[in-house]
């Protein structure tokens, strides 16, 4: 159907108007930023729109703060700033390059040098520059901070306000992380758009560290509103507080970055959207939507065809589904389950263009054997006999239904999943399939009753009671806990129901002898999993040790070549599925679903931003006139 | 007036009570009903000790439920010094902001749907008292119990895919097959057939009417494309004036003064002649400004009424006022339906007008009319689905009200007096009827503020009963214990009010 354009009332002519001003301010825009650079051509289509929906409402600018981490942030984020590598749908860490680069100077001391492209801008024409990047190792490095909030135990009111607002307190989510490592002040090159990051340790995953946040004169500026700095005035303060650790003038920066990115509705200040990528958001109506514009005079990186998404805030998965059918939205992920596989299978929504595609997620369902709670898997339980305490653990390992858990209570949802093998890489990224190949994961790749049998006679151990731990409102967890308990019942283990509404703060109590729950992974880290398989680190639940795994991590953490962190990778699970540490299930199903009436181009991703990975890669159909 | 105020102090110092004994059950059964760290600790992050240390230090987690009870009571006993802290949710964000945006999206979505059940479910179940054990009566008596049982997520579910999404597909290409238009006519036809009394012979003529009717108007308005073009234009607004000024006249006062039935139509006359400079001059109008003309031309019915009015002018006022305000909404429907095809066809809309998620059409910025019509779309299907089910209750306790009232010896009089029917019914028994019902009303009232949870969540508003669902899956103690003060405190204060309005308008019931 041929749009029409509606009549020219008052509201669409204030609607015109504003537009104008919006095309004059842009053009300046667009002068400024060739006088700066070369020529990209910008493949926009003039008034194409498209309207994705999310389950939650975005609420802050800074997704760095450890209050605005969330992908309901990030996601928009990802649309309005550029970075230096992204996750492809792969999942592969791909560089920008056209908008910056980073390269390794040096191992010892790990040396990283980070430059932005020049005439990469924000989108108030101000440079992406070091101050950027300065800013953003000052913050997530959280070196400067010199005070914590402290609570009064009665009334729960921060009782050193006065300290607080005078000292420095950047509110990072990356306070204690691989930042942290870096402690000298970075250097920054003679034209101002390099930054060299030395590391007091070497960081295995520091290519995953390190971006450009929030810009450097905003945040200044908002510290110090009644000063109207200017752009360079602002970046000028800010380095010069941290070449001196001028406390005073980094506190009111502190609190400005830890706080004034917080909002849900659009900001009167409009300088807080400020954005160095391809969208800067125009709209915002809390718990509503937000609305991303492409920028005009946008090259370092590949330019998107679509001028306006719109991301509307849908919690309920079926109401994404018809809201996805009634032409509302055009591309959906909703949390996956049987019911919206059906819904988006239906011959009507069908009809109407509609595809979906489901995509293994990044988090993994595990199970894991408890190895220090005097239980049927410790090896105390039988005098200190290991043998032994392995029989039983690789025998009741033979028992869990892999296969039948992943066809019954995951394939209804994605009809390719398959049963995941390794415990420390995801399927498809780098080294899985070598990894899979011969870390003997396939010892437990069908259930083995007769072999648990005979293992369970060769330790002499009969009817093994197992406690087994899970949330019990999680209806998948429980289908599980059932399979799982009929078929180890053939071998002589008595799996017991321990489920629990707060398993979560059970981790590790040794109060269960094996759990099922799962790990999140938002990076291909290598270092995610030290801190779950290293003897007595914060992720080791089950009190499992072994020299040969600590060894491996030990080394990987300054293992910088790809090929060798595989290979020892591949040492670590060797052992750990030889211990019988437990068993990995399967990856949670994702969908994503679209309108091919009215988009093209969406490929979904495992990893954060999700589907929102390649979206320069989007086109809208059918919806090119404006009204 | 002494006990009156006593009795007002003794029934606040009880809810206190029951206010302090319901949020200290209340947090502490939200408090172990899940882990508010479970995220943090599935994270694979490499300071995920940091983050969980500062989640429980923000959240004084590491304070047993029995005892951080009273932390958050503090700040909300912080209100009596100016300071009312609900505390923050797991983002960091305020609770007092996000109940106060929630409640606000809450009023939106529920006053209209249950302003709207309380009149027609009031209407018709006095309606059905009047012709107790009448075809109407039983018809309506089955359908309010068919609707009063249905889950309303199923409506809504089936709302969307028929009115919504049936009705957008409809549009692309409006044409209506005959086994629908038959459809419809035998609906129709059954349906005036139940209403109108009479013998069999009326009955069919009734049906035939009513069937050939429905067909031939729906055939028409698809002919004409209205549903893609709606519009009343001067000759129907004419004659749907009159027949609501001629209503209004029969219930106001009855059709035999002449008087009053003229002025009535005397505001059809007028609202036509507004007709074109109401069009000429629309697009400046504001909200606020239709709502002063609103007011202006019932005030004009009302003095016309006063000063031509003779004998009762008051009554006469009254009808000619009502006619007025009856005659701008028309007026005012018509200029909403000019803005439908603008919209309907504009880009934001691409021809599929009926929304099924959210309050309004992103970046849609226009004239008030256009707006207007936007968020008629977002709020007809919820607005349905609480209807629906909310009504049915209404007709029930209506008509068993109107019955008691309807049966009592001062009715009986008031006939033996000679009053006619009109006078008796409206008068005497409506007016009497309505006492219990004001009980019934403001308990509801109270649970407007406690949201339509799964109307909210099959509709995508973000409104006090989604908070709430959302805050409680995450076992985020603050929010929950926001919406539940905020609601409980409603609930208590409507029933307080209920409880004095009843002693007012009843005068056997003394307040002790």
């Amino acid at each position: 159907m041929a749009s029409k354009k509606p009549k020219p009332t008052l509201g669409v002519k204030i609607m015109k108007f504003k537009r104008t001003s919006m095309v004059v301010a842009a053009v300046a825009a667009v002068t400024t930023a060739l006088s700066g650079c070369a020529t990209g051509a910008s493949d926009v289509v003039a008034g194409s729109t498209i309207s994705v929906a999310w389950n939650q409402s975005f609420y802050s600018a800074n997704s760095s703060t450890s209050d605005g981490n969330a992908t309901a942030n990030a996601n928009i984020l990802y649309l309005a700033n550029s970075g230096f590598n992204y996750y492809d749908s792969e999942p592969k860490l791909i560089k920008n390059e056209q908008f910056g680069t980073y390269e390794k100077v040096s191992d010892s001391p790990l040396t990283i040098k980070y430059t932005v492209k020049p005439g990469v801008t924000w989108s108030d024409d101000t440079a992406v520059d070091a101050a950027d990047m300065m800013l953003a190792w000052a913050a997530n490095s959280c070196n400067f901070n010199n005070v914590e909030p402290t609570y009064d135990e009665n009334t729960g009111e921060i009782t050193n306000q006065d300290e607080l607002d005078a000292g420095v307190f950047f509110d990072s989510v990356a306070c204690g992380g691989d930042l942290s490592q870096i402690t000298q002040t970075p250097t920054i090159s003679d034209d101002g758009r390099s930054l060299t990051l030395v590391y007091d340790k070497p960081v295995v995953d520091w290519e995953l560290n390190f971006g450009i946040g929030v810009s450097a004169h905003v945040t200044v500026q908002q510290a110090f509103k009644d000063e109207a700095l200017s752009a360079a005035d602002a970046k000028k303060k800010l380095l010069d507080a941290i070449a001196a650790n001028d406390s005073a003038v980094l506190a009111p920066i502190a609190t400005a970055w830890s706080t004034a990115y917080d909002f849900m509705d659009m900001p009167e200040d409009t300088s807080l959207l400020v954005s160095n990528g391809a969208y800067v958001v125009t709209d915002l109506v809390k718990d509503q939507y937000v609305t991303l514009t492409a920028r005009k005079g946008y090259t370092w990186g590949p330019s998107p065809k679509i001028e306006k998404i719109t991301v509307r805030i849908i919690a309920d998965p079926l109401a994404a589904v018809t809201a996805l059918a009634n032409g509302e939205v055009d591309i959906i992920s909703p949390q996956a389950t049987a019911d919206i596989v059906t819904a988006l299978e239906a011959s009507d929504v069908v009809s109407k263009g509609i595809t979906f595609a489901s995509t293994p997620d990044s988090t993994y369902e595990h199970i894991d054997l408890t190895f220090n709670n005097k239980g049927p898997f410790d090896a105390a339980t039988y005098g200190g006999d290991e043998a032994k305490a392995l029989a039983v653990r690789q025998a009741f390992l033979k028992t869990i239904p892999r296969q039948d858990i992943v066809d019954k209570l995951i394939k209804p949802i994605n009809a390719n999943a398959n049963v995941v093998d390794s415990q420390t890489t995801l399927p498809g990224a780098a080294g899985y399939d070598d990894i899979v190949a011969a870390n003997g994961a396939s010892e437990y790749a069908a259930v083995d009753i007769a072999g648990a049998k005979a293992l369970l006679a060769q330790a002499g151990v009969s009817k093994v009671d197992v406690k087994w731990l899970y949330g019990c409102s999680n209806t998948r967890r429980a289908n599980t806990f059932a399979l799982i308990q009929e078929s180890a019942k053939k071998a002589g283990f008595n799996v017991i129901n321990k489920c629990d509404e707060n398993w979560g703060s059970l981790l590790g109590s040794g109060t269960y002898d094996a759990v099922e729950f799962a790990w999140q992974m938002t990076s291909l880290g290598v270092s995610g999993s030290i801190s779950t398989f290293q003897t007595g680190n914060g992720n080791n639940l089950n009190g499992y040790s072994n020299a040969k795994v600590d060894a491996a991590y030990e080394s990987i953490q300054t293992e910088m070549d790809p090929a060798k962190q595989i290979a020892l990778k591949l040492d670590a699970e060797k052992e750990l599925w030889a211990d019988a540490y437990g068993v990995t299930i399967f990856q949670f199903p994702g969908i994503t679903a679209w309108n091919t009436n009215k988009v093209d181009g969406v490929v979904p991703a495992p990893l954060a931003p999700m589907f929102f990975w390649n979206f320069w890669e989007w086109t809208a159909k059918g919806n090119a006139v404006q009204g | 007036m002494n006990t009156f105020l006593s009795f007002i102090l003794k029934r606040l110092g009880v809810t206190l009570l029951v206010l302090f004994a319901a949020t200290y059950f209340m947090y502490v059964l939200t408090a172990y009903s899940g882990d508010p760290l479970e995220d943090l600790r599935t994270s694979t992050a490499r300071n995920k000790e940091e983050l969980i240390a500062r989640r429980v230090e923000l959240l004084n987690l590491d304070v047993n439920p029995f005892l951080r009870y009273f932390i958050w009571l503090g700040g909300v006993l912080k209100l009596f010094i100016g300071q009312f802290d609900l505390g923050k949710n797991l983002n960091g964000q305020e609770v007092t902001d996000l109940v106060g945006a929630a409640i606000s999206s809450t009023l939106q979505l529920v006053t209209t749907a249950t302003f709207i059940a309380i009149t027609i479910g009031i209407t018709i179940g006095i309606l059905t008292a009047l012709r107790q054990y009448s075809r109407f009566d039983y018809s309506v008596t089955l359908l309010a119990f068919i609707f009063f049982s249905l889950p309303v997520f199923w409506v809504a579910i089936l709302l969307k895919q028929y009115l919504a999404i049936g009705f957008n597909d409809f549009l692309q290409n409006p044409n209506i097959g005959w086994p629908a238009l038959l459809a419809i006519g035998i609906v129709t036809g059954f349906f005036w057939a139940g209403i109108i009394q009479g013998n069999r012979k009326k009955l069919l003529i009734v049906f035939a009417i009513a069937f050939t009717g429905s067909i031939a108007l729906i055939q028409t308005l698809v002919w004409i494309n209205w549903f893609n073009n709606p519009g009343i234009g001067m000759f129907a607004g004419a004659v749907i004036g009159s027949g609501l000024a001629l209503l209004i006249t029969a219930i106001s006062v009855g059709l035999e003064n002449k008087r009053a039935r003229n002025l009535a139509l005397i505001q059809v006359a007028i609202g036509l002649a507004n007709w074109i400079p109401f069009n000429m001059v629309s697009l400046f109008v504001s909200p606020i400004l239709l709502v002063l003309i609103f007011i202006a031309l019932t005030l004009i019915g009302w003095a016309i009424g006063y000063y031509f009015g003779g004998e009762d002018k008051h009554a006469v006022a009254r009808t000619a006022a009502l006619a007025g305000f009856a005659m701008t909404a028309v007026v005012s429907l018509d200029r909403f339906m000019q803005a439908w095809k603008p919209y309907s066809e504009s880009s934001f809309i691409n021809g599929r007008p009926f929304a099924t998620v959210g309050s309004q059409t992103p970046n849609l910025v226009s004239s008030f009319w256009v707006q207007g019509v936007d968020s008629f779309t977002h709020l007809l299907l919820p607005t349905l689905a609480l209807l629906l089910i909310g009504f049915a209750g209404y007709t029930r306790y209506a008509r068993a009200s109107m019955l008691e009232i309807m049966n009592q010896d001062f009715i009986r009089t008031a006939r033996a007096k000679g009053l006619n029917e009109r006078t008796v019914v409206m008068r005497h028994a409506f007016r009497n009827s309505l006492i219990p019902m004001t009980t019934l009303v403001a308990f509801d009232f109270a649970g407007i503020v406690g949201g339509a949870v799964i109307t909210e969540t099959v509709f995508g508003w973000s409104g006090m009963g989604s908070l709430f669902v959302e805050s409680l899956k995450r076992v985020d103690l603050n929010p929950v214990m926001g919406f539940f003060l905020v609601t409980s405190i409603v609930a208590v204060v409507f029933n307080l009010i209920a409880d004095i309005v009843y002693s007012l308008l009843d005068p056997r019931i003394r307040v002790s």
